[in-house]
């Protein structure tokens, strides 16, 4: 006779119990206390630890960028410039340099930080003049737009 | 007349230097840095590059890795177009955005292509019975930067 289902005494049990514990302990082995070592309350610690590190994810770019930003401040401070100047004269002078590269250069190039902090103390005058002397085209050098084609 | 708080304007005074005067510091500046590099007198080169929609601050014998698939080979050499800033010890040329193609030469090897160490995406809301765990593992990519050249065709 052809048997289709299996009968109802016969219970599948688990054969790799230990496997599956090791897995989530895996995780939680360099925490303290007794998440370390009991599952019952590994398992839940480790659930919030991988979801704090994927939201951690997102907000890594933003505290970098905030960090960055503070550190250029502190850079273009040393050299007599605010940042929102600092920066707002770099763009308009066309050169596309971000925060990042600008943190590296103020930390590990100083003389090149430095010169850029001229350029953009340089076109800031220039647009005081221009904004004041109402010519009819920028007078100034820095202040002339590149072409490129 | 006697001076006044109004006599002039709160802001201080702001006077651009002569620019028959400018133009010739420039010119002088422009060929001294020329000289400088022609005779190859600067030490270590760095450069920042655009690649891969992130820049990058690099020298010479520098590893970088990314985040995604390029498609070359291990062992490809690859130029890098975008050079945005190249700067020794005594001086550094800005683009303005970029610099020429005739002025920088940036040389790169793909060294290696490997997937990232697998990270885990867990979403869980609490006393709703939601949870979603994804594993990813995403492509990277190790290149070298060999050389950094520069050329003296400044003007």
């Amino acid at each position: 006779m052809v048997v289709l289902s299996a009968a109802r005494w016969v219970r599948s049990r688990l054969s790799d119990r230990f496997w599956r514990v090791q897995e989530v302990l895996k995780y939680a082995r360099h925490f303290r206390g007794r998440k370390n070592r009991c599952y019952r309350l590994a398992v839940r610690s480790v659930r919030r630890a991988f979801v704090r590190s994927t939201k951690a994810r997102r907000e890594k770019k933003r505290f970098l960028r905030a960090l960055w930003i503070t550190r250029i401040e502190a850079a273009s401070l040393e050299h007599g410039l605010k940042y929102p100047a600092f920066i707002s004269n770099l763009v308009k002078s066309q050169v596309e340099l971000n925060r990042k590269v600008l943190a590296d250069l103020a930390i590990y190039e100083p003389k090149t930080f430095k010169s850029l902090a001229a350029l953009a103390q340089r076109r800031r005058q220039e647009g005081f003049l221009a904004a004041l002397g109402d010519g009819k085209e920028p007078e100034g050098i820095f202040s002339r737009i590149v072409h490129h084609h | 007349v006697a001076k006044t708080s109004l006599t002039s304007p709160p802001w201080p005074e702001v006077k651009l230097p002569d620019p028959v005067e400018e133009a010739k510091y420039h010119a002088e500046v422009v060929r001294k840095v020329n000289e400088l590099i022609s005779a190859g007198r600067y030490g270590r080169l760095f450069a920042v590059v655009h690649f891969a929609s992130k820049q990058w601050k690099i020298t010479s014998e520098d590893l970088i890795m990314m985040d995604n698939v390029l498609e070359a080979e291990c062992g490809d050499r690859i130029r890098m177009e975008k050079v945005l800033l190249v700067g020794a010890d005594d001086f550094t040329l800005v683009g303005r955005p970029l610099l020429g193609k005739e002025l920088v030469r940036v040389e790169a090897t793909v060294i290696e292509k490997t997937e990232s160490w697998p990270k885990v995406n867990v979403r869980f809301w609490r006393r709703h019975n939601f949870q979603r765990k994804k594993i990813i593992a995403n492509p990277q990519t190790v290149l070298r930067i060999n050389t950094i050249e520069i050329y003296p065709c400044l003007s």
